[in-house]
């Protein structure tokens, strides 16, 4: 059976990609898928308890069975946390946070995306003769700690008075994501053509007019890969919120902390789950209708080292 | 060279960049370091008694509080590096059996697109001595198995741990995975005619081919560990007493409860010294990369 | 049209220097070819015209503007680059106005200009596409156009044609030699191909190692190499170039190489032979005679034994070991039977063909 054996050599040779049998599933494929199942448990399991938590009467709950499935099923408790719920003395729930996080969101992406993009052009596609040494120290900065910058900057932006209002925060994102943002956009511009560039300069030699009318253009995904990114870190901190964040100010995830730690008397566990649930859905919803992008996001930063 | 306008675009395009940059970064760290040496307490002043200008820094290896955050600091490091591990597993499993990979990626990336403050609300409900975990164990006769970690000193810092695992796994496995899918798919072909094993293959093959990945994520890693704060609060907000105070809360603690800038300018200084230790190899590994692309 | 100077041109990058002293003078309406091969500055010294690298020193001047500091959209020149380097982005309608709109022209006039170069090369149909939905060719007339609609005197081309296949690139040559002729302006076009050069070049500047070899017109190129460097650049297969040692007596000049003396006395000398002079006689393969039928004047008969021989199709050409070393002689296709391996074969070498070279330094005689 020469020809046999030759036309089996031939089939390896020439889909290496497929060596495994698609017939059936072997045994080591089944306990990987296990394992792979057991994990993915674990990871549900917080969501679980979370989500059904919230929809239980708190008499449920002081039954202990934290697994059960809520009965009678109440929203009484996301009703609650949205509109009621105390932070501190205030107690009008996680809306005013909804909004104050709303708030500060779009003129800080506003802000990053136009700043570092610009930055990131200027450093990928023009001579500027210090570029290198720039890099390095936005590189530096993009891993700096935050608190060893905090003081003076409370500071500054008291100095400016626009300490503990939404400008401010938002400004500070902005200022904060500028090297590290900066670094994924001219990355990104390193890979455009150099020719393309030469073309530009030869046609028009605009700074303004080749990064709007072309290089913009051809950067669709990163910008969308970006605004994911920022849009969940700005979401999600609470840091910068706690410490720029004023009386009426604060972000959700601050005002999030606030009623669960601060809590006096006996927890509203179902409260307190709705209120985590309801700061976590507007990224969970980006990262499940965009998650090629988000994933993009997360390990560009990294792998661009 | 005669004067050129567009010359200057590019360098007027920067000069906000390069503000923040010199402000924010630079002359705030400096800054902060300065302030570090003064006795400044609720505001800043600026004389420095050079007679005793480490005594910020002296207090602070005095102060229980430090040390503790110093070790949990440690300890939350070396707990951490579960994630990597695990992310590893996760990433060879799931790199390995196609089947489902996007539905397991999803499923274990998705804690990192939340906040850790939502992260460690959901856990500090599960440790929950009364009503979480530990109670439905308990209720199914599962008396000997304890899931207030919480709640104790000693254990406290193992939820935190367990908590940061779940959350961080996701993004190792991300890094993992690309690195893995950057393996030329010939080398898997070579191992199966030269019929490697499979333990053989990974430990002296793939891993030592992704070293460049496991470093970066260790880096990662060991500067998210010093920054770590959020988490604290949510979960444990410190406690029980300073059983989970980490460097970050406790600078952020000095300057806002103790109300002295100083000392906290030099618990933020000495967080600045280890993420440098941390960065350094980082530079290098650039360095190092840059070589061996270019060679 | 403007001439376009190149004087004294410099450029280094810290201790390299790629570029040696250049002067270069290019006519009004002329075309020149900058040929070299990859590394020897060609582009370089394109991108210094183009104003996309500056001078580390010397003057550059178009018509009568010294342009040497100027920015690239300010020098009046249009270029046309190796990967086209059309913006993706944008319609070829963009492409071709992105330019125009930089210089503030009235809209009537971009649109007519783009019709014009549209109609002229062809891609009318082609105006509202992307790039991305263009073939190879399609996009190397676009990239012409963008050029085209600006309407300048100097048109820089960067290897243009390097990147499409052979049939579409000798369309592509005739076309850019014909816009040549209709348009009467000067060009400026960087290739390696030697054949791209002798076809569509008025004159040529051979470059190596950032040092203009030869700059003269095509037929002063193959006819008579400046140096060996040009001598083996030009010509496929390329030139035999065989160490030799002249003699002078009585009047009569040889040239002494593998034992086989070739008369040269009817050659035209630029310096006057040495007895014992070193040099490097080069016998183009495409200059041997017939097998066994004489040439008239020939500097010498040769009877050598056959290597190998190759056909090509139209060509066909015989290793005959010299030497140490093998002659290629291109053979008429037709006589290649003649040729067997083993087999010596008698051929002559006409005097008039042949080239002769200082050792040392590498200069025609």
């Amino acid at each position: 059976m020469s020809t046999g054996l030759l036309s089996g050599d031939a089939r390896v040779e020439a889909a290496p990609r497929f060596p495994r049998k698609r017939k059936g599933i072997s045994g080591r494929s089944i306990a990987i898928l296990v394992f792979l199942s057991i994990c993915a448990a674990f990871f549900c399991v917080p969501l679980y308890v979370i989500v059904t938590t919230s929809f239980k009467t708190m008499e449920q709950i002081r039954e202990g069975a934290i697994f059960s499935l809520p009965s009678p099923i109440t929203f009484e408790a996301w009703v609650n946390a949205w509109d009621h719920a105390c932070s501190g003395i205030r107690c009008e729930g996680l809306k005013v946070g909804f909004w104050n996080s709303v708030a500060i969101l779009f003129p800080s992406l506003m802000l990053s995306l136009t700043l570092s993009s610009i930055t990131g052009y200027a450093l990928a596609l023009w001579k500027v003769r210090w570029a290198g040494t720039f890099l390095f120290i936005l590189f530096i900065c993009a891993f700096v700690p935050f608190q060893i910058i905090m003081i003076p900057l409370i500071i500054l932006s008291s100095g400016l008075k626009v300490y503990g209002t939404i400008w401010g925060i938002a400004i500070i994102h902005a200022v904060l994501s500028m090297p590290f943002l900066t670094l994924v956009f001219r990355n990104y511009y390193k890979g455009i053509p150099q020719e393309i560039m030469s073309a530009a300069m030869m046609d028009s030699g605009s700074f303004w007019r080749v990064f709007g009318e072309i290089i913009v253009p051809m950067s669709g995904n990163i910008f969308i890969v970006v605004l994911i990114l920022q849009v969940t870190s700005i979401w999600n901190d609470f840091l910068l919120g706690l410490t720029f964040g004023g009386l009426g100010t604060q972000p959700m995830s601050v005002v999030l902390a606030n009623v669960v730690i601060t809590t006096t008397g006996e927890a509203a566990y179902n409260e307190n789950m709705a209120a985590a649930l309801l700061t976590a859905i507007p990224p969970l919803v980006i990262y499940f209708i965009l998650g090629k992008f988000f994933v993009q996001g997360i390990t560009a930063g990294a792998i661009k080292g | 060279m005669a004067f050129r306008w567009s010359r200057m675009s590019p360098q007027l395009a920067l000069t906000p960049a390069v503000a923040i940059t010199v402000v924010a970064f630079i002359g705030s760290i400096l800054w902060t370091i300065y302030v570090s040496f003064t006795s400044s307490k609720a505001f800043a002043t600026y004389g420095i008694d050079f007679t005793d200008w480490a005594r910020q820094y002296e207090r602070l290896f005095k102060d229980k509080g430090w040390t503790i955050a110093l070790k949990n600091m440690l300890v939350l490091g070396i707990g951490s590096f579960l994630a990597i591990v695990f992310g590893f597993i996760l990433a060879a499993l799931i790199d390995r059996e196609k089947r489902g990979e996007g539905f397991f990626r999803t499923v274990f990336l998705y804690p990192l697109a939340v906040s850790l403050i939502v992260t460690g609300v959901a856990w500090r409900w599960m440790f929950n001595p009364s009503f979480g975990l530990q109670g439905a164990l308990h209720s199914i006769g599962l008396t000997f198995i304890s899931f207030d970690w919480l709640s104790k000193p000693e254990t406290a810092m193992y939820g935190i741990i367990l908590a940061s695992v779940w959350q961080g796994a996701g993004f190792y496995m991300a890094l993992m995975l690309s690195g893995l899918k950057s393996i030329n798919t010939e080398i898997w072909s070579a191992a199966r005619l030269d019929g490697v094993s499979f333990w053989r293959l990974y430990a002296e093959i793939i891993i030592p081919m992704m070293k460049f990945t496991f470093l970066t994520c260790a880096i990662l890693l060991s500067l998210g560990v010093v920054k770590a704060y959020d988490i604290v609060v949510a979960m444990t907000n410190g406690g029980p007493g300073q059983a989970t105070w980490v460097p970050g809360y406790f600078t952020i603690n000095a300057y806002w409860v103790k109300s002295n800038l100083a000392y906290a300018s030099a618990a933020a200084a000495l967080m600045l010294g280890i993420t440098a230790l941390i960065f350094l190899p980082l530079v290098l590994l650039t360095a190092w990369r840059e070589r061996a692309r270019t060679s | 049209m403007p001439r376009v100077i190149f004087e004294d041109i410099i450029k280094s990058y810290g201790k390299l220097t790629v570029l040696k002293n250049l002067d270069l003078a290019i006519d009004d309406g002329e075309f020149l070819v900058l040929l070299g091969p990859s590394g020897c500055g060609k582009t370089t010294l394109l991108n210094l015209l183009a104003g996309l690298l500056d001078v580390t020193a010397g003057r550059i001047t178009i018509g009568d503007r010294d342009v040497t500091d100027l920015d690239p959209k300010d020098r009046g020149l249009a270029m046309v680059f190796q990967s086209y380097a059309l913006y993706p982005t944008k319609t070829v309608r963009g492409n071709l106005k992105f330019g125009l709109a930089a210089h503030k022209l009235p809209t009537a006039e971009i649109e007519q200009r783009i019709a014009w170069a549209a109609r002229l090369l062809q891609i009318e149909p082609l105006l509202d596409r992307k790039p991305a939905q263009l073939s190879g060719g399609q996009r190397q007339r676009v990239a012409i156009g963008r050029a085209l609609v600006k309407k300048v005197g100097v048109f820089l081309f960067d290897e243009p044609l390097s990147n499409l296949d052979a049939k579409l690139r000798t369309e592509m040559r005739l076309e850019i030699k014909k816009l040549h002729d209709e348009l009467k302006s000067t060009i400026v076009y960087v290739t390696h191909d030697q054949i791209e050069a002798m076809t569509m070049a008025t004159r040529i500047a051979v470059m190596d190692a950032g040092v203009i070899q030869q700059f003269g017109t095509p037929d002063e190129i193959y006819g008579r190499p400046a140096n060996l460097f040009v001598a083996g650049f030009i010509g496929s297969p390329a030139m035999n170039l065989r160490p030799a040692t002249l003699s002078v007596a009585g009047g009569k000049v040889a040239a002494r190489a593998a034992g086989v003396d070739l008369d040269v006395s009817h050659y035209g000398f630029l310096t006057a032979p040495r007895d014992g002079q070193s040099v490097v006689i080069g016998l183009r393969p495409e200059h041997f005679g017939e097998p066994d039928a004489a040439v008239t004047d020939p500097a010498g008969n040769f009877s050598l034994p056959v290597q190998h021989s190759e056909k090509t199709g139209s060509d066909a050409t015989a290793y005959l070991k010299f030497g140490d070393g093998l002659i290629a002689t291109r053979v008429d296709p037709e006589l290649i039977g003649r040729f067997k391996q083993g087999d010596t074969v008698n051929i002559s070498f006409p005097q008039g063909k042949l080239h002769v070279f200082d050792a040392q330094s590498g200069r025609r005689l």
